[in-house]
């Protein structure tokens, strides 16, 4: 009986989650642009299909992701491995590198615009992408390093014993077992470039507009039948996303996340 | 020997990135907060009452969130494997996509509830956004629960209650703990959500910190807040950290 009333509730709470998105989705295939149903079409994503300008922030919104995924899946991978050993000072390097994730958004946005300012760099996709790599190396730092921990020294040393060069033991050996760990990784970052607003709104220029970005200021005004087709072919790239990183880490869908 | 020289080569490229990218920024935010007497500006009561504002609104989701949360992370925790996966995807399935949409989304509900552009429409709007924050970290720590403990519990004669406030939720602390430093900390910077759906009726210190910077970009009232923001969630943060070292909490 009590099992019962926990499941009911647990629908109900997952139904308080995907209806308002449910509703949003139904609403940008509505022949109307305004909240009355006056039947199916597609026309509003022919529009953003067609649309210049939201072609052109898709194009700034990949080439943003790409870049800092592989920036950062480079660093990330490294600041995780080089703390495998002990040394002084790990703990403060372990702070050092865990720090972008235990400060709002909106900190680290204004602190790199300030540090722009200061150099006087012009605000591009470039600033934008020093942004990124720098929250999301944390992230892949994080995942790799979980990665790490399970992972048994001894076979790397061996490989050594047995003749190898310290490199070739990394590379054949540990270097297959955490490529998992890169992957997803690697994915979270893109993930988390590819929908970042707080950060890219206040690195990026204004001719370097994101999707994100793009949403924001349409929205504040009320948002059209055009953002509602957008953020809906986002929210399915999205689920293609994760449905891509399932496959390649065959691992939970929990294991993905933090 | 020399492998240890080798790895500590390593550390030098991310450490070099982080010093320049957030520990220089830091200092020159620190910098133009004193600069002008930015920091002055924080004495005013209204400055006070707004930063009070945005803790209190976060404090507030966060703790609805957990209320919301603990029952769901239970059931998907106890059920059966094969459910567990399916349940899971769909709890996690939000964190994947982007918050901006979310809030959105939740525009098309809020406006026929007529609750858009209230003050509780910006709470409705946190824990609905962060719930899969909370529901992870506490599911992560209800399944690692020896059941034992509360059969025995309930053999013993303790009520389904006092074996949940006795056993269960000591035991499941650091799960608690973690989830709730998930959603406080981006609940208490967060700009575009109550700006979406609050309007003018809530300002929160991340709006005035965009509307500062937006009217000024080198404002020093801006800084100073910025400040006392990563301060503030660094002080929490490394409360929790020294409350799970101190206390043995996982």
């Amino acid at each position: 009986m009590r099992r019962r009333a926990l499941a009911l509730y647990t629908l109900l709470v997952l139904g308080a989650l995907y209806a308002p998105i449910l509703v949003m989705a139904a609403f940008s295939f509505n022949a109307s642009p305004y909240f009355v149903w006056k039947g199916f079409t597609l026309d509003w994503y022919r529009a953003i299909g067609e649309d210049r300008n939201i072609r052109a922030c898709l194009w700034n919104t990949l080439a943003l992701s790409g870049v800092s995924t592989v920036v950062s899946t480079i660093l990330g991978t490294v600041a995780a491995l080089a703390a495998r050993d002990a040394f002084r000072g790990r703990r403060l390097y372990a702070t050092l590198v865990s720090l972008p994730v235990m400060v709002p958004d909106i900190v680290l946005a204004i602190a790199l615009l300030l540090l722009f300012r200061a150099v006087g760099a012009t605000l591009s996709l470039w600033t934008a992408a020093i942004a990124h790599v720098t929250f999301n190396l944390s992230y892949v730092a994080v995942v790799v390093s979980a990665r790490l921990q399970g992972l048994d020294r001894t076979a790397e040393l061996a490989a050594q014993d047995l003749g190898a060069t310290p490199f070739a033991a990394f590379w054949k050996v540990t270097f297959p077992a955490i490529l998992p760990g890169i992957v997803s990784g690697a994915l979270l970052a893109f993930t988390l470039s590819f929908d970042d607003f707080v950060i890219t709104y206040f690195t990026t220029g204004p001719d370097s507009t994101t999707l994100p970005v793009l949403i924001y200021s349409k929205v504040r005004f009320g948002g059209t039948a055009e953002m509602r087709a957008l953020s809906t072919a986002m929210l399915v790239a999205s689920l293609a996303l994760i449905a891509g990183s399932l496959r390649l880490s065959r691992a939970p869908a929990a294991g993905g996340g933090r | 020997m020399r492998s240890a020289r080798r790895f500590l080569g390593l550390l030098i490229p991310p450490t070099a990135w982080l010093v320049v990218f957030l520990l220089l920024p830091t200092a020159v935010v620190a910098a133009a907060a004193f600069h002008d007497e930015g920091w002055r500006t924080l004495l005013n009561a209204d400055r006070w009452a707004l930063l009070g504002r945005s803790f209190g609104i976060a404090a507030v989701s966060t703790a609805l969130c957990l209320v919301v949360s603990y029952p769901v992370a239970w059931f998907i925790a106890t059920c059966a494997p094969k459910w567990r996966g399916v349940l899971l995807f769909l709890v996690v399935f939000p964190f994947w996509t982007n918050l901006l949409v979310r809030t959105y989304a939740l525009m098309f509900v809020l406006r026929p509830l007529g609750l858009l552009y209230t003050p509780a429409a910006g709470v409705i709007g946190l824990v609905h956004s962060f719930l899969p924050f909370m529901i992870l970290p506490l599911y992560a720590s209800i399944e690692k629960l020896p059941k034992r403990l509360l059969e025995a519990s309930e053999d013993l004669g303790a009520s389904p209650w006092r074996t949940l406030w006795k056993v269960t939720v000591p035991l499941t602390m650091p799960g608690i703990a973690a989830g709730c430093i998930l959603v406080f900390i981006p609940a208490v910077g967060i700009f575009a959500l109550p700006e979406l759906l609050c309007g003018e009726r809530l300002t929160l210190v991340g709006n005035l910190i965009n509307i500062l910077f937006k009217d000024n970009p080198r404002s020093p009232a801006g800084a100073a807040l910025t400040l006392v923001l990563m301060l503030s969630t660094l002080a929490l943060t490394w409360t929790y950290h020294r409350l799970r070292k101190t206390e043995g909490l996982v």
